[in-house]
Order: structure tokens, then sequence, then C-alpha cells
């Protein structure tokens, strides 16, 4: 890149279109002449064709973009970072997370609090797991971190609610017991890439 | 049509008439709001209201409920006098034009009504031989409505709302008379009902072929006069807030809006008697559907040009209507006279 | 007798409306009455009959000349009350004595109706405007057209006047703003 080029800073002007208007007319005949023939070209007509070529798509070729929003909703991706989800093992129904404290410790915000203790079958238990929405930032390190995709990002974005604290308890997020088999498995922000199972290679210890 | 056979018309029957424009062109106007939002939402890929009945038509109800039931609030420092009248006038003028136009067919009531059986029912309230002008002229009389209102609120956005219907409104009280004039030199008369009679030949006969520039001056006046979107400029949110209306609430507001949609039922009725053939029968349609088919059109057509068009400025609309349209009208009326003579 | 109330009926209106008119100290009172009273004079063209003039009456009076008495008000504030000093008491006199002679002789008018005799009758069987139309194009032929000069000159002088000075621009005192305009338009 020389110099010359490099100092010229109106970037993207070079690629840019121009529209060719028609020169600004002088006398008083050319200006009557544009008139006449822009009245005449029949622009008008074509915007009138458009507005009602979208109608007719709309109604009759399905091309209606209308969501109903509180009865319908869009598809969102499935690395959206909404209102966390506590997931269960499908086998069991037991919650999956094995106490293990690390969204806890990563937790940039410090918003996740959680206390465990041994339970009879000398098993770790969760005895409270909140998540403090007031100063969760969303930032998806909970769920990347989690070694058993326990904890995920649900689908929740609808948080509007009188307190927060109705969707922060170990309770709220978690999938209803009964709800178990229409449990989706996690495909977001940490979980298992889709071709995971070509990337497997011999571990380095193996020989 | 043969006015011998036609029964007496009693005061009766001008009363009920009367009634009968009221109360179905206010609903008229009422439910033109929902079509408006209707088909404006069509255009761009919207469903439009859908929630207030099936597919939203009782939102027009809700609509009216929440006009009612708003607080009527009237500005301190205005003429509080002429600001509450000032709708009214919109409203009252809008419908006293309707007096003169044929608005649906005549009809006898049954016998077994009581009271008013056997009172014929005209198609027009007050059958007087200068139809076309009176609506005109009641048309013109309705610029005192945006015009009060703007200057009586004592608001700056008020005042260029009510200059702005002052010129707009006398303006194209220019061309619509110029363009009108043409067609009432071919039939002779400046009855609506003379207007009818001389197209009863069918598609052909309509006066729209012989005027195309008349109907398209008149189309484009009548834009104009009802305050539609290419010339909005009364109240162009964009610019001015809400023009003469920035002032008002609940159903005052109310008021403008339904003479809004009652001048634009005018207008689309006087396009159709004049220009489109009437309520003559068109092969197996009858009339009364041929008139509603028409004004049913060139009501879609104003909403159709609103989703279509953007605003023009307002020395763009001077500008058209003194340098292009006046001229153009003037010309047309020139040479309709030169082959008349001929 | 429906004519005779709303003959009634019209004349108490027009005359408390131009009363307003005139009494009233509120630039926005005074035209709207004025505007109502030349609604209602129409009315009176109803009842006799002369529909045309009654129209026209409506489009004229009402629908242009008021509106541009109206126009010219944007420029006062609408909404005070104006402040009137009359000094000349001799006016008032002059003005006062001939309105009372000019109400004798409308009150007088009665006396002498009988004699007075339409000199072109109108026409049977033809149509309101056509009437006007034939009184207008034979007996009155030369007064209308001086008529429609005077009004033609009228509109060349108010062309001139308005435009005399259109090429100055008052906000930024340049001369010659054609160039803007002329970009202005083109743009049209």
């Amino acid at each position: 890149m020389s110099l010359e080029e490099f100092k010229n800073r109106n970037v993207g002007q070079q690629t840019y279109k121009m529209v060719q208007s028609d020169p600004t007319p002088k006398t008083g005949k050319e200006q009557f002449e544009q008139v006449v023939r822009r009245a005449f070209k029949g622009e008008l007509f074509v915007g009138l064709y458009v507005t009602l070529r979208e109608m007719i798509n709309a109604l009759f070729r399905g091309e209606m973009h209308t969501i109903k929003y509180p009865f319908e909703k869009l598809p969102i991706s499935p690395r959206y970072r909404a209102i966390h989800d506590m997931l269960r093992l499908l086998e069991s129904g037991h919650y999956r997370c094995i106490g293990c404290g690390l969204c806890e410790k990563i937790c940039i915000s410090n918003c996740i609090k959680m206390d465990t203790r041994y339970d009879e079958n000398q098993r770790k238990e969760v005895s409270e797991y909140t998540i403090n929405f007031g100063r969760c930032i969303f930032c998806g390190y909970c769920a990347e971190v989690c070694p058993e995709l326990a904890i995920v990002h649900g689908a929740r974005y609808e948080t509007a609610s009188e307190q927060r604290a109705s969707f922060s308890l170990f309770e709220d997020m978690l999938t209803p017991i009964d709800a178990l088999k229409l449990q989706q498995e996690y495909d977001g922000f940490g979980a298992i890439s889709p071709n995971a199972d070509q990337n497997i290679k011999k571990t380095p210890l193996a020989y | 049509m043969e006015a011998a056979v036609l029964p007496e018309v009693t005061s009766a029957g001008v009363i009920i008439k009367a009634i009968i424009i009221l109360a179905v062109i206010a609903a008229i106007a009422g439910f033109g709001t929902f079509i408006e939002r209707k088909v404006l939402a069509f255009m761009q890929r919207r469903l439009g209201p859908m929630h207030v009945g099936p597919y939203g038509i009782l939102q027009l109800v809700a609509d009216g409920i929440k006009l009612f039931t708003k607080e009527d609030i009237v500005p301190q420092h205005s003429n509080k006098i002429i600001f509450k009248i000032a709708p009214v006038i919109t409203a009252a003028t809008a419908f006293i034009a309707l007096a003169s136009v044929p608005v649906f067919p005549d009809f006898t009531i049954p016998q077994w009504v009581p009271l008013l059986g056997g009172v014929f029912v005209p198609s027009i309230a007050a059958d007087i031989n200068i139809g076309i002008l009176f609506v005109l002229g009641m048309m013109a009389a309705g610029l005192y409505g945006p015009l009060l209102a703007g200057m009586a609120q004592a608001n700056k956005w008020g005042i260029i709302g009510s200059a702005r219907t002052a010129i707009q409104f006398l303006s194209y009280e220019v061309v619509t008379g110029l363009s009108i004039l043409a067609p009432i030199m071919l039939v002779g008369s400046l009855s609506l009902v003379d207007f009818n009679t001389y197209q009863t030949g069918g598609l052909t006969s309509w006066i729209l072929w012989q005027q195309p520039v008349a109907f398209v001056l008149f189309l484009i006046a009548g834009f104009a006069e009802t305050n539609r979107t290419p010339f909005d400029l009364l109240e162009h949110e964009a610019e001015i807030i809400s023009g003469y209306a920035t002032e008002y609430s609940g159903l005052r507001w109310g008021l403008f809006f339904i003479g809004e949609y009652a001048n634009m039922v005018t207008v689309s009725i006087l396009a159709a008697v004049v220009f489109m053939g009437g309520y003559n029968d068109l092969g197996f349609l009858p009339g009364w559907l041929m008139i509603i088919l028409k004004i049913a059109f060139v009501f879609f057509f104003m909403l159709w040009v609103r989703a279509s068009w953007p605003h023009i400025r307002p020395d763009q609309l001077m500008w058209l209507c003194w340098k292009v349209l006046m001229p153009i009208a003037v010309i047309n009326v020139v040479i309709t006279g030169l082959f008349m003579m001929v | 007798m429906y004519e005779q109330i709303a003959f009634y009926l019209f004349s108490v209106l027009t005359i408390g409306l131009f009363l307003v008119t005139v009494l009233s100290k509120n630039l926005l009172y005074a035209m709207t009455s004025l505007a109502a009273g030349m609604v209602l004079v129409s009315g009176f063209f109803f009842l006799l009959g002369a529909d045309f003039l009654g129209v026209v009456q409506l489009i004229v009076y009402v629908g242009a000349v008021m509106a541009l008495y109206a126009f010219a008000m944007m420029f006062f504030d609408a909404t005070k009350d104006t402040k009137e000093n009359n000094t000349n008491g001799s006016w008032i006199f002059l003005l006062g004595g001939l309105t009372a002679l000019l109400l004798v002789m409308m009150f007088a008018a009665p006396i002498f109706s009988e004699s007075v005799v339409a000199s072109y009758p109108s026409v049977e069987g033809a149509t309101n405007p056509q009437n006007v139309g034939m009184v207008l194009f034979t007996k009155y032929l030369i007064p209308f057209e001086v008529a429609a000069v005077m009004l033609l000159v009228a509109m060349i002088a108010g062309i001139i006047l308005a435009g005399k000075k259109m090429d100055h621009s008052l906000t930024t005192n340049e001369d010659n703003i054609e160039v803007k305009t002329l970009s202005k338009e083109e743009e049209l």
C-alpha cells in the first residue's frame, strides 16, 4: 500500500454507487421539461404497484410478517443467554448439580450463592442455591464452566416480575419433575459441539 | 329515472333520511378508521388491529369508548368558546354536505310499521337543483373547523396549522371548482340527478372517458380538501406536531376525525356520481351495488395512496396548485367549451 | 308556516351574530360570528328559492372572503382583546344618523312595495343558474364584463405588488435568491 492510499481516510467512498440524478435545470424551459418528464414517467404508479403487490402477497401468499407476540414467539438462538435453567438427569430425575461450586467461583459479578452438605448417603447435596438477578450480567461463564451441564441458560427472556427473587431460587430454575420429558438438552454456551465425536482423539496419556 | 312515478316527498321522509344519513355515515366514518388501519397494515405486511372482536372489527367500539371517556382538556389561555365550537363545525359541515348528495336508494317504509308506515324516503335529503355547488360550498365552509381550532388554542403549532388550512383549502377550492366545471358544461346542469341520467348508457357513457383530465384534477383537489396524505399538511406530524388538532383530546378530537372521514365519503360519492356513472345499473350489477362499489373503490384509493406516497412540502403544494393544476384546469375548461361549440 | 319560522329564526340569529361582530372586542369572536352570519344570510336565499345565489353566497363570502380575513388575522394574537380608542365623535354621529335613516327607509318599504315590479321576471321552466345567466348576459352584460376586467386588474396589481421584492430575502438580506429557489424546485 502506497502512502497515498494509506492517507486516504475516505474509506468506503470508493465503492459507493452514485445515484444518477438529472442535471439541475437552468432555464424555465428545462425546468418545465423536467416536470413533464417526471410527471409522465409513471414513477408514482410504481409506488402504487409496490404497495398493492405487498398487500396481495401478505394476504394471499402468506407473507404476513406480524407475530402476535404474547401468543406466538419467534424462535431464539440456543446461544441466547436468558434466565438460567437447572437441568435434571434424564434417567433418574435427580438434579445434575454435583455441588462442585465452580459456578460460584467463576461468577464475575458474585451473584451465585450456594451451600452444600453431605446427605445420609454421603453424597453431596445442594442445600441452598440462589442467583441474585439484580447483579447477574448474563455473561454465561457459569454455564460454560459447569462440568455436568447442570446450570445452563434457558429461553425465558420475559423477566418482568414483581420481584426478581421470583426467578432466583434453585427450585424455580430446576426443571419440574413432571416436565422431565420435555427437558431440552442445552446446545448453547459451554455445551458439547455437535461434531464432538469426530473431535475425540487419544489423549496423550494413553500411550 | 322518471320523477313523475315517484311518490311525494314529505317532511317526515326527509327527517328520516337525515337521521339515516347521520347514523350510517357516522358509523361508516368510524368504520373507515378501522378499514384504514387494516389496509395500511396489509400494505406494510402487518395484520392491523386483531384482538377486539373477530379480526379486530370491534376495535371501532373500543376506540369510541376510549374517546368518550377521555379527559376533555381545554387549554388555559385558549379562546374557550371558539375552541369548543370548532370541532362541531367540521363535523356539521361534513354531514350537511351530504344532504344534497344521493347516498342510498330511495324506498318506502312498509305499511305495517307503526306511525311511519307508507312514508317515502327519498335518496337525496334535500333535492335542490344545484346539488354539486352546494357540496362544494359546504366543503368550503368546512375550512372553518380547522381554521378556528388552530387560532383559538393559543398554540403556535395550531396557528401554523390553521394558516396552512387557509392557504390549502382556499387554493384547492379553485381547482375543485374549475375541474368540475367541465363536466358541468357537458351535462348542462348542476343537479347530481342530471349527472346520473347523463351517464345511463353503460360503461362508455361515463364522463370519466370524456373528461379524464378533469377527473384526475378533481381527485387531486379532493385529496387536498379532505386533508389526505400527499397533502395532509394541516396536521403533518413530522413538522407541526398535529397542526390545528394539537391541543384537542377526547371527543372533540374525535369530532374532527369523524368530519374528516365523512368528507372522504362525500368526495368519494361526488367522484362516483359525477365521473364514474353514478347509480346506474351496469350489466347484471344493480345500481345500488355499483355506487357502493365505486365509493368503496375511491375510498380504498385514498388509503392506497396514503400507504404509497410521501408528503409534499408546503411550497410544493402551492406550486402544484397555482402553477400546474389551475392552468391545466382552465385549459381543460376552454378546450371543453371549444369542443361543445364546434 | 315552516318558512315563516325559518325566516324569523334566521333573522334573529343573523342580527344577533352581526351585533356580536360589531360589539365584540375579541377578533376571533368577531370573525367567527361574521362568518356564521354569512352562512345564515345564504339561508334567506334558500328560503326565497334562489338556491344558486345562496350557494354562491356560501362559496364566495364564507369560503373565500372570510377565509382571507382569517388569513390576515393570523398575524394578530387572536386570543387577546383589542383596545379601541375612538376620538372622533362626529363620525359616530354621522354613521348613527345614516343607520337610523336606513332603518326608517327599510320599515317604510312595505308601504311602497306594491308598486315595485320586477323588470326582468324570471323565465318559467328555467332553472336557477339559467335565470341568473340570462339576466347577467343580456341586461347586465356590460357591468358584468367591467367587473370581470376590474377583478383581473386587481389580480395583476396584487401579483405585481407582492412579486416586486420576491428575489430579495428578508431573513438573509441577500438579493438574488433565485439560485436557491431554483435548486429547491429542482427537487420537485
